[in-house]
């Protein structure tokens, strides 16, 4: 753990005491997490949001430990850490908390959580596991690109993900729907018309931020002079991804799609984020951020 | 306190004998004076509804009451006491906690019962029949069924087939304000649908029917606009909930039909309600996207299951009704013996004070340190004394005959006044 290796560019590393707390603060972020996993957990066994309440509590405060440990580390290196998968795993389920909460208030939408905490707690398991201080961007290609570049895209990344959580409770609002015995979470999911409203307007927000990101993308790779970026894994899926998201677009704007197969088209379109995201990092290329 | 309950319900008594025993609102202050009189109640309270009448007074034998009952209405007793029950103090406080919870109701959960206890509970405060007692029961009472309505689901789901109607709606729609309903075929049950989902927000209404006169009538009725039947289908896009009720023996909505209207739509959603037996929808139209086809016995399958779902809230409720009468008969025995305890001391302390005043004269010569010395002495006898009767009272607090050993204290320790139950109610 934070090996110093003399290639990388100073100042982007920090103190060994400085990674401990940060790591402490991250492990906190992530004991509160588990709260808002075990009322997922329990919200589908029992079907029944009985502990929504407690839940979003833990999952605030667990925001504010996870919120301070990006602090320190920032701090200490004078910028954004999100130099490798480890930060921008932890730079997403961080900024899909407060975006729960504001979407949850918006559209009262608890249930909202039952898909998100989840994630949220995957993703900062997954920075949490294994941190490493290495940071694989090569120093020629260091730039400020990058804090343009790596926003853009997580942020864009949060809004579909949200669209991704809005059509599965779309579906399964549904399903009980046709199946005329509504059982299970019934009186508590909302309607298929915010589900559905809630999806759009997730992805009228998520894709123009994901083109931008690749926009910006682009422009970095060009200004590098790196040469052959379009052989990229990464690079390569975040186009299909994009694509996938187009057509979704195209479907709901042009053929008046809605419902059941625009919720489908989003689903499959978050699946080809999550591969690009984190499927890509074993894939090759420079994208790939572990060793 | 001495509370009875003295009444009948639909539980015991069929509508012949419910109706015989009723009060008329424009009768009950009436009734109230003359049960105060004639059965020489304290308080007083007369709950009469449809499936209910119930006389609940504090102070009186349940006997008087009854007989106030038959002689007020003017019937033989022995023709109706079958169908009569009489509750006594914990029995009749948790009565009023069911009632009030709609937990002894014919559609349990439902809501109006608490209306009707509290517009009950009005009048008889009105007319000046509700003290300290009744005013404290009830209060309770109301607080316990706010308490079963947010703690559990009794009251949650819909259990009629135009409500369940409104459910389903929301569970489709953001929110039924916009939206418009056609009515294809006016019919009672048609009708109470759209009205129930007028009420909800629904803002304009399309009405059709074989005979135009009849849907022009209805139309009326919603403020809303007719069509004539050979021309609905080209306004069918135009409806985001259609309730159809018509006589005609083959579907009137056909899958062709519901395709063209939801290509129109551009795949808004559509909820398509079929209350009409043989049906006028076919089944198939719920096969397409956004549509929701619900046949009668789709409603109906949606209302067992709420029913079920009530019933086992309904075990919970019964549960937080029990904890709530058991609290409220310990505050209320304790409310008996407390007052006892604290004038049985106040009575004792004041006469040693006396006695000292009295040796004052005779007391000049000794010191300060002496003079509390005895004030000592005298406190801790008087502790002594009272050791025994407090904790025996104290005792007694949870026990029903609490009220009447601590009577028996007052007339030992000659305490008069009776002013510890006059406390307001919390």
């Amino acid at each position: 753990m934070g090996q110093i290796n003399p290639e990388q560019p100073p100042g982007l590393l920090a103190p060994h005491a400085i990674i401990a707390r940060m790591l402490a603060l991250l492990r906190l972020a992530l004991g509160l997490y588990f709260v808002g996993l075990m009322h997922s957990v329990l919200t589908v066994l029992r079907k029944k949001e009985t502990f929504f309440t407690p839940a979003a509590a833990a999952m605030i405060a667990g925001f504010l430990a996870h919120a301070a440990s990006i602090g320190i580390l920032a701090f200490q290196l004078r910028s954004f850490p999100m130099t490798n998968v480890y930060e921008s795993f932890s730079f997403f389920a961080a900024l899909a908390v407060p975006v729960f909460f504001i979407v949850c208030r918006k559209y009262r939408m608890p249930s909202l959580g039952v898909f998100m905490f989840p994630m949220i707690f995957l993703m900062a398991f997954m920075a949490n596991m294994g941190y490493d201080q290495s940071r694989f961007i090569p120093a020629e290609l260091m730039s400020n690109w990058l804090y343009i570049h790596t926003p853009l895209v997580i942020l864009g990344y949060v809004a579909l993900f949200i669209a991704f959580s809005a059509a599965v409770l779309y579906l399964i609002q549904e399903r009980e729907l046709k199946s005329k015995s509504p059982r299970m979470f019934y009186n508590r999911f909302p309607s298929l018309e915010v589900c559905d409203d809630l999806a759009y307007k997730s992805l009228a927000v998520g894709f123009p931020l994901m083109t931008l990101g690749i926009i910006s993308g682009v422009l970095w790779a060009h200004s590098a002079n790196w040469a052959h970026w379009e052989f990229d894994a990464k690079i390569q899926l975040s186009f299909v991804t994009w694509l996938i998201y187009l057509l979704l677009i195209h479907y709901r704007l042009i053929a008046g799609w809605r419902g059941k197969r625009a919720a489908y088209l989003a689903i499959a379109g978050f699946v080809s984020v999550l591969i690009t995201f984190v499927g890509a990092n074993y894939l090759g290329g420079l994208h790939t951020f572990t060793q | 306190m001495q509370l009875a309950i003295v009444g009948v319900s639909h539980k015991t008594a069929p509508v012949e004998i419910r109706e015989r025993l009723a009060f008329p609102s424009d009768k009950m202050r009436g009734a109230l004076e003359a049960l105060m009189t004639r059965a020489k109640a304290g308080e007083a309270m007369i709950l009469s509804t449809c499936n209910r009448v119930e006389i609940v007074a504090e102070g009186p034998s349940e006997e008087l009451v009854r007989e106030f009952l038959y002689e007020y209405h003017r019937i033989q007793a022995d023709t109706i006491s079958d169908h009569v029950y009489c509750l006594q103090n914990a029995e009749a406080i948790r009565h009023v906690f069911r009632v009030t919870s709609s937990l002894d109701s014919m559609m349990i959960g439902e809501p109006q019962i608490l209306g009707q206890v509290k517009e009950a509970f009005r009048i008889a405060n009105d007319a000046g029949t509700i003290g300290t007692n009744l005013s404290a029961l009830m209060n309770k009472a109301f607080a316990v069924a706010k308490r079963v309505r947010s703690e559990t689901g009794i009251s949650q789901s819909a259990v009629s087939i135009s409500y369940a109607a409104v459910e389903l709606a929301r569970q489709i729609f953001r929110d039924l304000t916009g939206k418009t309903v056609m009515i294809i075929g006016a019919s009672k049950m048609g009708e109470l649908a759209a009205k129930h989902l007028k009420r909800n927000g629904v803002s304009s209404v399309l009405v059709t029917n074989r005979t135009f006169e009849k849907a022009v009538e209805v139309a009326k009725v919603f403020e809303g606009a007719a069509i004539p039947f050979e021309h609905f289908t080209d306004h069918l896009d135009r409806a985001d909930i259609v309730i159809t009720s018509t006589g005609a023996p083959h579907f009137v909505i056909t899958k062709p039909m519901a395709e063209r209207m939801i290509k129109v739509r551009k795949n808004k959603p559509v909820f398509l309600i079929d209350i009409a037996v043989p049906r006028d929808i076919d089944p198939a139209v719920n096969e397409i996207d956004n549509v929701f086809v619900y046949d009668i016995d789709d409603l109906q399958q949606v209302i067992d299951e709420n029913l079920k779902e009530r019933m086992k809230e309904a075990h919970r409720a019964e549960e937080i009704v029990e904890g709530e009468v058991r609290a409220f008969c310990t505050k209320m025995q304790t409310r008996s013996v407390v007052p006892t305890i604290v004038e049985m001391r106040d009575s004792l302390d004041k006469m040693r004070r006396e006695e000292i005043e009295r040796y004052r004269a005779k007391l000049k010569g000794f010191t300060p340190e002496q003079m509390a010395l005895i004030d000592q002495l005298t406190e801790s006898m008087v502790n002594k004394i009272l050791h025994h009767p407090t904790m025996q009272l104290k005792g007694m607090a949870d026990d029903p005959r609490g009220p009447e050993f601590a009577e028996t204290v007052r007339k030992l320790f000659n305490i008069k006044s009776h002013q510890g139950n006059d406390e307001p109610p919390a």
